[in-house]
């Protein structure tokens, strides 16, 4: 079942100064329950894709459908309604709100969508075990290693209930047992719940547990390839 | 949630709210104490007016305001005497005569105003007879008594127990001489009050002019100056033939001053606000720069931008209001311990005595200036808030999340 479908998708920055071309008529499917890695070397355009994919930004020509919606037309409030409601983020530096604890910030994504403070309350402290931090509710990221900080990012990108997660060289700030740590827990969430996963990176520990790899170049897809 | 968001986000950098509620607090605490002795000053000159002069309530014919006849007195004024003195909230009433004069000695002369009084109801509607600093106020029996002011006795040239000659004009328009003796030099707040008000036993003038008691004014004093409005309103539908007045529309422009008073000092902590604006702006600016990358995060996982709006408003206003309370607070304690000792101004005795105004000072700050100073806080805030929630809002997501 398609989830993610990309036609013709362009995007070009400065247009009127000196246009750089940083995804290049790409189209690309992704389905339901997909662990998909997108790889390629700085500048060939995986961020801005991610970003599209993410409706983080618009494309200059082409369109994108998620979960059978045109979001390549939609205004800036819709695409921010659009986000917090179908797309889960994980972010390179985590990016916690430094001022809340591990459970508000994973119950703020869910004050944003409206849902009963019970409700909140009862959903944080389950993902929060999920990711196995039941017991570090209470804590500012502060307080946290870098691999802890990104379980609650992830914690947080599921409490939405999202679509898919996207999720940009979350191992790049990790220790390599926080990362294969961290990516046992994705393979988890992915194999069980059949959440879809999609990873910008480099990391080779990353490329190795996709089950797809889309290499890009110069904003083409160059290669897409499906592991076993 | 959006409200402990703000409140955390404002303890961030401490040092810095901590320098923003520190300029609050003094701007606001010393603005306060700067309109509390303003109020003080204009506190002090109604008080004084009342004390010396007015009384609460005056009553008069309506043909007497206008210009100062002797014959147009006040109608069977013994029944209106006899019955304002059945009001329970009248503490005192005092019938007086007053006559335009001539007043000579030796050497000089000088117009004055003759208040013909019976000095033991006169006590009790103004305080003259606290102001003695020479002699006494008709304490003795002996005839032909004149209290009069220090002013006044230093314009004639005179002092205790020096005689000086009145000439006024009688019922029939006859000029009367009469010769008293200085027994009493008062003192007040106002010089302009003491050269030209003298005080004599008002049973001493029927006898010069020949005629049975009558009376020109009528002052009352109540028991609180809270019941000012209500006796009025009651003696203006008694008496609708005689001219009724209160406080405020026998001395109109110290009422103008009064109600002018609240807009001035309204407009000076507004400046002061103002000020402070401007501060709290670039705080609240600095404080969204640093945060660039946050808030984008917050715009990418679905913030609306209107709730980030809410949400730059809502830490401003809490920063404001810290430091606006302790102001508050800090600036009431100011006033409270400056108006159990006062300010002692006798050193510009000279220039205060011209505006009625006493030489010790009490700041005084009505209560309703507490909430609506709070009000304008707010609303600073919200004003202060704006360019940099502005800027908030503006930020693309997907550039700000890469902003470090």
């Amino acid at each position: 079942m398609k989830l993610i479908e990309l036609y013709g998708v362009t995007k070009i920055y400065d247009e009127t100064i000196v246009p750089v071309k940083a995804v290049d008529n790409v189209d690309l499917q992704i389905d339901k329950g997909e662990f998909t890695a997108i790889v390629g070397p700085s500048g060939s355009g995986k961020t801005t894709l991610l970003n599209l994919i993410g409706g983080l930004d618009q494309p200059t020509s082409g369109k994108i459908v998620v979960d059978g919606t045109d979001i390549s037309t939609y205004k800036e409030d819709e695409l921010i309604n659009f986000r917090l409601h179908h797309i889960g983020f994980v972010f390179q530096a985590y990016n916690l709100i430094p001022v809340f604890t591990a459970k508000e910030n994973v119950e703020f994504i869910m004050l944003l969508q409206n849902i009963s403070k019970s409700e909140r309350e009862k959903r944080a402290i389950d993902f929060l075990d999920a990711v196995g931090l039941k017991d570090r509710i209470n804590n500012f990221p502060t307080e946290l290693s870098g691999g802890q900080q990104q379980r609650v990012a992830v914690a947080r990108a599921l409490a939405s209930t999202p679509s898919f997660v996207l999720a940009d060289e979350p191992t790049a700030n990790l220790d390599s047992v926080s990362a294969e740590s961290l990516l046992d827990l994705m393979e988890k969430l992915n194999k069980e719940h059949k959440m879809t996963f999609i990873f910008s990176t480099h990391d080779e520990k990353v490329i190795r547990r996709a089950h797809r790899v889309i290499q890009l170049r110069d904003g083409k897809i160059e290669k897409d390839v499906l592991m076993n | 949630m959006l409200f402990i968001l703000a409140w955390r986000n404002i303890w961030r950098n401490k040092k810095r709210s901590l320098i923003v509620i520190a300029a609050i607090t003094a701007g606001l605490s010393c603005g306060l104490f700067a309109s509390a002795v303003m109020y003080g000053m204009y506190d002090s000159l109604i008080n004084t007016t009342i004390d010396r002069e007015l009384g609460h309530i005056q009553i008069h014919s309506p043909k007497f305001e206008d210009e100062k006849i002797i014959t147009d007195t006040i109608p069977d004024f013994q029944s209106v005497v006899s019955n304002i003195k059945n009001i329970s909230e009248v503490s005192g009433i005092s019938s007086r005569v007053i006559i335009e004069a001539m007043c000579s000695s030796p050497t000089s002369s000088r117009g004055v105003k003759i208040t013909g009084i019976i000095p033991d109801e006169e006590k009790k509607v103004t305080s003259i007879h606290n102001q003695i600093i020479e002699g006494n106020y008709f304490e003795s029996d002996i005839p032909s008594q004149i209290v009069i002011g220090k002013k006044l006795a230093d314009n004639l040239d005179v002092k205790l127990k020096s005689k000086i000659v009145l000439s006024f004009q009688d019922f029939d328009g006859n000029i009367v001489y009469a010769a008293f003796r200085v027994t009493g030099i008062f003192k007040t707040e106002s010089s302009i009050y003491d050269q030209s008000v003298v005080f004599i036993n008002q049973r001493e003038l029927f006898e010069l002019l020949n005629q049975s008691a009558f009376s020109h004014e009528i002052v009352l004093r109540l028991k609180s100056f809270q019941q000012v409005d209500s006796v009025f309103a009651k003696l203006s539908k008694s008496y609708p033939v005689l001219s009724v007045k209160d406080w405020k529309l026998l001395s109109p422009e110290i009422k103008i001053y009064y109600d002018i008073l609240d807009i001035q000092l309204y407009f000076f902590m507004g400046i002061i606000l103002f000020a402070l604006l401007f501060g709290i702006t670039n705080t609240m600016l600095m404080s969204v720069i640093e945060r660039i990358r946050e808030i984008g995060i917050l715009i990418a996982l679905g913030m609306k931008r209107s709730r980030i709006f809410v949400m730059i408003t809502l830490e401003t206003i809490a920063l404001s209001l810290v430091g606006g309370i302790a102001g508050l607070i800090f600036g009431a304690i100011i006033i409270a311990i400056v108006s159990s000792t006062g300010i002692n101004l006798s050193a510009f005795t000279e220039g205060l005595s011209q505006f009625s105004i006493s030489t010790v000072l009490y700041p005084v700050l009505p209560l309703t200036f507490y909430p609506i100073l709070t009000l304008m806080i707010i609303l600073s805030a919200i004003i202060a808030a704006i360019y940099p929630a502005i800027k908030a809002i503006r930020l693309k997501p997907a550039t700000a999340i890469r902003t470090y």
